[in-house]
C-alpha cells in the first residue's frame, strides 16, 4: 500500500469510506477503546480535577519551556546520560545514525515511538546500512506489511486477524491461521532472536522529569523494557514538549494516560530511566543517549490557541471518539498523528499548505475536546487553522450568493417575492446539490410565519 | 553543531514565547485522594493484581513463604530458575524458565509492584522468562500511587525503576487480549504477611 499524503485527504477519505473491511476494523476497535475509556474514567470521581491540573501542569511548562528543558538536561546529564538537540527531523535522524554508525553497529531494535515516525528515522537507518525492527507487535505488523501506523496506540488497528495471519504466513512462514494467541506467540519467538543480537535499543518517551533527570516509558508488551535494557547503546528521542516539573507529577498524568488511552488503571509496565547504571556490573546499557526534537514545536508557543497542541500526550481518545476518524482510519489522513490531534498538529509541523484539508475534515462537534485529559480545544484550533488557511472570505460565487441574501433580507417586497419563489423552485430543479447529497433538505412549509400572521 | 542547535531551539522558545499573550487560566483544583474501598492494603493487592490475571498467594510468614515458592516451581516443573541476587549474563538469561525476584514496594489500588535497581537486579529477571515469581513483605504494601512515588523521592532516585502490573499482554490485534507478547506469560506474588 502507498503511503497517502495530506494534500489529497478528501480523495483518501473516498476510497476509505469503500473499503468495507476497514470499516468494520474501524467501528470495533473505537466503540470498544470508547466504551473502556469511559469506564475507566467514571472509576475517578476526581476525574474532571485530574483533567484540570494536568492542563495546568501542561501550561505552566509550556510558558516556561526554555528553563524546564534546561532543568532536565542538567539532572539527565548529571546522572550521565548525554542529551542531544535536533532542530529538525534531519538533524535528528543524523545524530542518531552517527552514533550507531560510530559503534559499528548493525542491527536496531526499536519500541513504538511516534517522534521516530515522524521523523521517519526507519528509512535514514536502513539507508546507513542497518537492519532495523520494530518489536511493538502492532508495529511489527505495519513493518512487515510496509504501511504506516493508523491509530497513535493501536498501529495495526485497521487490520483483521485474518489479514494479519496471512501476512505472518507470507512474511514469516507462520502455519495459516487466525488465532491470536499463535499469531502473538509467532511474533514473540521472531523478536526475542533480533532483541538478543541488537546492538542499538531506541525508545520513545512519555515524560521526562525536569527535577530529576528521569525519563518515563510506559508500555504492556514488555518490549521497551527489552529495548531500553539489553542493547549496550539506548538512545530515547523525544519533542521537546515531553518535559514535566516534577516526579510527583507523574500522580496524575499517570492516573490519565492510560485510562484515556486502552482504559486501564495502569498499564503493566512503567519503565523509570535516571542516567545510566552506576557500576559495571550492574544491568543496562552502558550508555544512554537522549535527543531533544524541536521539528516545528517552538513555533506553536507563539500563539495560546496554537500552544495548546503542545499538551498533548499522546493517548489517542480523541481518534476514537470522532466521527471522522471512526469512518475513515488514519491513512487517509497521510501524516503519522491522525484523528483530531493530528489534523491540529499535522499542518503546524509540515507547513499549513502540505495538509491544507485536514482542518476541515472535522464536523467539530466537539467530542475530541469532551474526552481529552489535558482539556486541549481542538475544535478551537481547528478553527484558527482554518482562518490561517483561507483569509480570503470565501470563493467568488459564496460572497455573490451572501451579497444577494443580505439584499433580500433587508428588503421586506424581495424577502416575500423568495418565499413563494423557493417554495416553486424546490419543486422543480434541484437546488443545493452539493448540501442535500448527504443529507435531507426539509420542503419548505407551504404557508409562511408571515401568512400566518396576518391570516390568524 | 549540538550545541549551536541547543542555542537555537531555545532561542526559539524563548522568542515565541515572548511574542505571544498569556494562556486561558485553568483553575486548579487539588485532587483529592481516592479511597476506592475499605478492605485492608493485603486484601485490595490481591484483588487488584488477580483483576489483571496475575496470581497472589498471601503465606503466614516468610518460612510459609519459601514454601509456597518452592511448591509452585515443582508444580510448574521449572528446571532452570534466575534468582535477582545472582542473576544470570543477559545472554544466558534467554534459556531459563522462571524468574525470581523480591520488590521493594507494592500499590494496592493497581496491583502493581514496584522494583527498585537499588535494591536488586531485576531488570531481566523480571522480564526475560516466561514466569516471573515476586516475593513482598506486606509492610511494603502501600495504598496509593501518590504514595509510591513519595516512597521513590525518599533517597536519589535510582537508574532504573520497573513498575508491573500483572504479566506482559497485548491487545494489538482486533483489540483482542493476548498474555505473555514479549515479558512473562505468567506472574506470582508471593506476600509475606510477617509483620
Amino acid at each position: 500500500m502507498n503511503h497517502l499524503s495530506s494534500e489529497t485527504f478528501k480523495e483518501n477519505a473516498k476510497a476509505a469510506l469503500a473499503d468495507v473491511q476497514l470499516r468494520g476494523a474501524l467501528k470495533n476497535a473505537t466503540s470498544l477503546f470508547g466504551e473502556r475509556r469511559k469506564e475507566a474514567a467514571a472509576g475517578l470521581p476526581n476525574w474532571e480535577d485530574l483533567r484540570s491540573q494536568a492542563r495546568a501542569i501542561k501550561d505552566e511548562v509550556l510558558l516556561h519551556l526554555d528553563r524546564y528543558l534546561e532543568e532536565f538536561v542538567r539532572n539527565a546529564e548529571s546522572r550521565g546520560a548525554t542529551v542531544h538537540w535536533a532542530r529538525d527531523a534531519a538533524e535528528a535522524n543524523s545524530i542518531i545514525c552517527g552514533l550507531a554508525t560510530e559503534r559499528a553497529a548493525r542491527i536496531v531494535v526499536k519500541s513504538k515511538s511516534m517522534t521516530t515516525e515522524e521523523t521517519h528515522l526507519n528509512e535514514a537507518l536502513e539507508a546507513a546500512g542497518m537492519q532495523v525492527v520494530e518489536t511493538d507487535l502492532g508495529e511489527y505488523i505495519i513493518q512487515l506489511a510496509h504501511e504506516p501506523p493508523s491509530h497513535i496506540i493501536a498501529p495495526a488497528i485497521h487490520k483483521t486477524r485474518q489479514q494479519i495471519g496471512e501476512l505472518f504466513t507470507a512474511e514469516l512462514g507462520m502455519p495459516p491461521t487466525d488465532n491470536v494467541d499463535q499469531m502473538t506467540s509467532t511474533a514473540r519467538m521472531k523478536l526475542r532472536d533480533r532483541f538478543a543480537a541488537a546492538d542499538v535499543g531506541i525508545s520513545g518517551v512519555n515524560f521526562a522529569i525536569a527535577e530529576t533527570g528521569t525519563i518515563v516509558i510506559v508500555e504492556n508488551e514488555g518490549n521497551i523494557r527489552l529495548t531500553t535494557s539489553l542493547p549496550r547503546l539506548h538512545i530515547a528521542v523525544m519533542g521537546i514538549e515531553k518535559v514535566i516539573p516534577r516526579f510527583n507529577d507523574l500522580d496524575v498524568f499517570l492516573k490519565l494516560l492510560p485510562r484515556s488511552g486502552t482504559g486501564q488503571r495502569l498499564t503493566t509496565y512503567q519503565s523509570f530511566i535516571t542516567g545510566i547504571k552506576r557500576a559495571p556490573s550492574d544491568e543496562g546499557p552502558d550508555e544512554l543517549h537522549i535527543v531533544l526534537l524541536d521539528n516545528g514545536r517552538s513555533r506553536m508557543l507563539a500563539h495560546p490557541v496554537t500552544r495548546q497542541s503542545l499538551a498533548c500526550i499522546r493517548c489517542g481518545a480523541c481518534l476514537n471518539a470522532c466521527p471522522v476518524y471512526q469512518q475513515v482510519g488514519g491513512h487517509a489522513y497521510g501524516s503519522v498523528y491522525p484523528g483530531p490531534i493530528g489534523a491540529v498538529i499535522t499542518p503546524q509541523l509540515m507547513g499549513i499548505q502540505k495538509a491544507a484539508q485536514l482542518p476541515y475534515a472535522s464536523s467539530l462537534c466537539g467530542a475530541c475536546r469532551e474526552v481529552c485529559p489535558v482539556k486541549i480545544d481542538i475544535p478551537r484550533l481547528l478553527l484558527h487553522l482554518r482562518g490561517e488557511i483561507s483569509p480570503r472570505k470565501g470563493s467568488r460565487a459564496e460572497r455573490l450568493a451572501f451579497k444577494m441574501w443580505a439584499r433580500v433580507m433587508t428588503s421586506p417586497s424581495l424577502y416575500r417575492l423568495s418565499s413563494v419563489a423557493g417554495r416553486i423552485l424546490q419543486r422543480v430543479m434541484p437546488i443545493s446539490r452539493a448540501w442535500t447529497k448527504g443529507r435531507d433538505l426539509r420542503p419548505v412549509e407551504s404557508k409562511s410565519f408571515h401568512d400566518l400572521w396576518t391570516n390568524e | 553543531m549540538s550545541n549551536s542547535a541547543r542555542e537555537v531551539i531555545l532561542g526559539s522558545i524563548r522568542t515565541h514565547l515572548a511574542a505571544s499573550p498569556p494562556a486561558d487560566d485553568h483553575p486548579v483544583t487539588p485532587a483529592n485522594p481516592v479511597i476506592l474501598s475499605n478492605s485492608d492494603p493485603i486484601t485490595r493487592f490481591k484483588e487488584s493484581l488477580e483483576a489483571v490475571s496475575g496470581h497472589c498467594i498471601i503465606a503466614t510468614d516468610a518460612t510459609d513463604a519459601t514454601d509456597v515458592l518452592k511448591q509452585i516451581l515443582t508444580d510448574l516443573k521449572a528446571q532452570r530458575v534466575a534468582y535477582s541476587d545472582n542473576p544470570p549474563d543477559k545472554h544466558d538469561i534467554f534459556g531459563f524458565d522462571v524468574g525470581v525476584s523480591t520488590a521493594q514496594a507494592a500499590i494496592a489500588e493497581t496491583g502493581t509492584l514496584v522494583l527498585d535497581s537499588a535494591g536488586e537486579r531485576h531488570r531481566l529477571v523480571s522480564l526475560v522468562p516466561p514466569v516471573h515469581i515476586a516475593i513482598i513483605n506486606a509492610s511494603c504494601i502501600v495504598e496509593t500511587l501518590s504514595e509510591a512515588l513519595t516512597l521513590l523521592q525518599k533517597k536519589e532516585i535510582s537508574p532504573a525503576i520497573t513498575f508491573i502490573t500483572g504479566p506482559s499482554r497485548t491487545a494489538d490485534i482486533e483489540l483482542t487480549l493476548a498474555i505473555g507478547v514479549h515479558g512473562p506469560q505468567q506472574l506470582y506474588v508471593i506476600v509475606d504477611g510477617s509483620k
